[in-house]
């Protein structure tokens, strides 16, 4: 676009008669003081690409941010109309005729939820047992296996790796019916084991992601570590582990983030009330209470508690998470 | 004489290599067997997890898909295992492609499976034009990002913010922009959740491509990062402008990145649920939360026979969906391989 347009002034600005009329004189002075023209000059061309540079990236970045900042606005509208209808905030708060909160969306959807048999409370633990106790855990057996597959040399390894790579290709959804009929065999679909124990074994893409990393470690340190007498497990927890942690924390967040927001898994594989995660109280309050008027904005409210924790974890590490996922791209 | 000393003495030299290297050798076969037996215990939660949850997963899948077990069939799922559907094990394969009729014999149009099939089939393939516009997008913030200007960071993580946000609060909040009487249907005069079945598709691709455009904007700024920058130089001393610069230096630099994204999406794409699911429901309907065939993606189907209780069907279906994403796989791998070549 901005090279188009270079052109364009180009061509309109840098006649090479001497004798110029007044309008193409005027254009030249007018082009100069972008830089184009006949007064050319680089660094004020750079200033102004820079310029239109920073008004695209600015305006892209506003449509990513504008819906949240709606969001957050819109759970302090006073009912369903006057939410649908703010662009930078309510016309009409919720402060206005319920007796003074700010914050009365928040408190109303909690109301609500424990009138559909949800205890806001238990649905967040339900919420962090699914993204901790498989994460934690996952980490550590996936970084085990990426330990294994990297620095150690046993018979039958590349069978298992590509035994591992192969489970990739395996669509989730082509297989999620027959894990919820085990599951339910098995009577995990009333406890909540069907969201923790299958995340517990380790993810592939984790494991591969740190043994890549792995690679990049010095193998003498392990050398040094066996002539000193230590034995593998020593070495994996007190060397690996701690030297592969940046790789570790990085996947860790992004499993975390990946539980926390997950709806497929939990919408076939948690059957019992009690034991929901947020996702499904989010989505099952939006068609109960959802076209409510007075309760719309209390679901937004909801919807604004389930994404702000994810949110906050982003901000405090975007630096690894956006380093990590730009490392997987230059890799391929 | 003389040759059967030599042969005596190197029988003696063996002998006595044997003798005297044995303890060495026990050693060196010792910690080989403990690297072995330690590398197998370190992978062997990653090969269980991998059998029980995937590759066990899909055997028994493929299996179910033969039998007619269903939530209503009153046995196990076990039990259910041992009785393979009467019409034969392909049952479900030939039912699914063959169009139904209603009692009088009309063909039923849209309701029939054969017709269910294909039409979310479809869909799910008209979820994916938001691919192409989302990478032309990414690149163009790419190419801009890739200019050396402050902040270029700052956006990184602005763009990526959807991302890696809940896609049920999304929907919730789609439901309100979107829906009627919402701002962007005031904005543009046009009903979108509300309207008709492409609006509400267009919607779908708008929420699809505003939240994956993050992660390839990302992928693609890394990719630029490995353009080799004294080819850009070198064009630039031979008089190219910047337009030639990007199609001849960066472009072919940036492929392989493009074209991975590309077949992440697409694979990524065929499997799209939650987005239409959480704004129109399901199909088919399970209850008063029920959508339109129209809208409904394949993988949306699969969940409609489940909620159904319909276990076999719906396996059969996965099973149709893993063939398919297979083959594009294969594909994938075959332009990768003329590429290179």
């Amino acid at each position: 676009m901005t090279e188009v347009f270079n052109q364009n002034v180009k061509a309109e600005s840098a006649p090479e008669e001497p004798k110029r009329n007044p309008i193409a004189k005027g254009l030249d002075t007018f082009a100069g003081w972008f830089g184009f023209g006949s007064k050319s000059s680089k660094t004020r061309r750079k200033v102004f690409y820079d310029v239109i540079t920073y008004i695209i990236l600015a305006f892209f970045a506003f449509i990513m941010i504008y819906p949240f900042w709606w969001m957050i606005a819109a759970s302090f509208a006073r009912n369903r109309a006057s939410m649908l209808t703010t662009v930078w905030w309510p016309s009409a708060l919720a402060t206005e005729n319920r007796g003074g909160s700010f914050f009365y969306h928040y408190s109303n959807i909690m109301r609500i939820m424990s009138n559909n048999g949800f205890n806001y409370w238990r649905v967040v633990l339900n919420t962090v047992i699914y993204s901790i106790v498989p994460v934690v855990i996952g980490l550590i057996t996936s970084t085990m296996a990426a330990f294994a597959f990297a620095k150690l040399n046993f018979k039958g390894k590349n069978i298992v790796f590509f035994y591992c790579l192969a489970a990739i290709m395996v669509p989730g959804p082509s297989i999620m019916i027959a894990q919820f009929c085990v599951y339910s065999e098995l009577n995990w679909t009333q406890n909540g084991l069907s969201m923790i124990i299958p995340g517990m074994f380790g993810a592939i893409m984790t494991a591969f992601f740190i043994r890549q990393f792995l690679y990049g470690l010095p193998t003498s340190i392990i050398e040094a570590a066996k002539i000193d007498g230590a034995g593998y497990w020593r070495i994996f927890w007190g060397f690996i582990m701690p030297l592969a942690m940046p790789a570790v924390m990085a996947q860790g967040i992004l499993s975390f983030i990946g539980c926390w927001n997950n709806y497929l898994g939990p919408l076939l594989f948690v059957r019992n009330n009690d034991w929901y995660p947020l996702a499904l109280v989010v989505s099952q309050m939006n068609t109960e209470a959802g076209e409510d008027t007075n309760n719309a904005p209390s679901v937004m409210a909801l919807a604004v508690l389930a994404l702000l924790p994810v949110l906050v974890l982003f901000a405090i590490f975007q630096k690894t998470i956006i380093g990590s996922i730009m490392l997987t791209g230059s890799k391929e | 004489m003389e040759e059967q000393s030599v042969a005596q003495e190197q029988a003696g030299v063996q002998v006595a290599e044997e003798i005297l290297f044995q303890p060495k050798k026990k050693r060196i076969n010792r910690a080989v067997l403990m690297e072995n037996l330690w590398g197998w215990f370190f992978v062997c939660f990653l090969v269980i997890g991998t059998t029980a949850f995937i590759y066990f997963a899909f055997v028994l899948s493929v299996w179910m898909s033969f039998t007619s077990y269903s939530s209503s069939s009153g046995t196990s799922l076990w039990e259910a295992l041992g009785n393979i559907h009467s019409d034969g094990w392909y049952h479900w394969y030939q039912y699914m492609f063959s169009p139904e009729y209603s009692a009088d014999g009309t063909l039923l149009t849209g309701t029939g499976i054969n017709q269910r099939f294909w039409t979310t089939l479809l869909n799910s393939v008209i979820y994916m034009i938001g691919i192409p516009i989302g990478m032309a997008i990414s690149l163009f913030l790419a190419v801009l990002m890739s200019r050396d200007i402050k902040g270029a960071g700052v956006f990184r993580v602005i763009y990526y913010i959807p991302t890696v946000s809940s896609v049920v609060s999304i929907a919730v909040l789609w439901n309100n922009l979107f829906g009627d009487s919402g701002i962007i249907v005031e904005l543009f005069g046009t009903r979108f959740i509300g309207g008709s079945t492409w609006m509400q598709k267009i919607t779908v691709v708008i929420m699809t491509t505003w939240k994956g455009l993050g992660g390839s904007v990302l992928l693609l700024c890394a990719g630029m990062n490995g353009v080799n920058a004294s080819y850009h130089e070198a064009a630039e001393i031979d008089g190219a402008n910047a337009w030639q610069i990007f199609w001849r230096i960066t472009m072919p630099q940036l492929w392989p990145t493009i074209f991975y994204c590309i077949v992440t999406s697409v694979i990524g794409g065929m499997q799209i649920f939650a987005e239409p699911q959480l704004l129109y429901g399901n199909y088919p309907s399970q209850g008063a939360n029920s959508a339109s065939v129209d809208v409904t993606p394949f993988v949306g189907l699969i969940y409609g026979y489940y909620g159904l209780g319909n276990y076999a069907l719906s396996s059969a279906l996965g099973i149709v969906l893993a063939i398919i994403i297979f083959v594009l796989t294969l594909i994938q791998f075959a332009l990768d391989k003329r590429r290179d070549s």
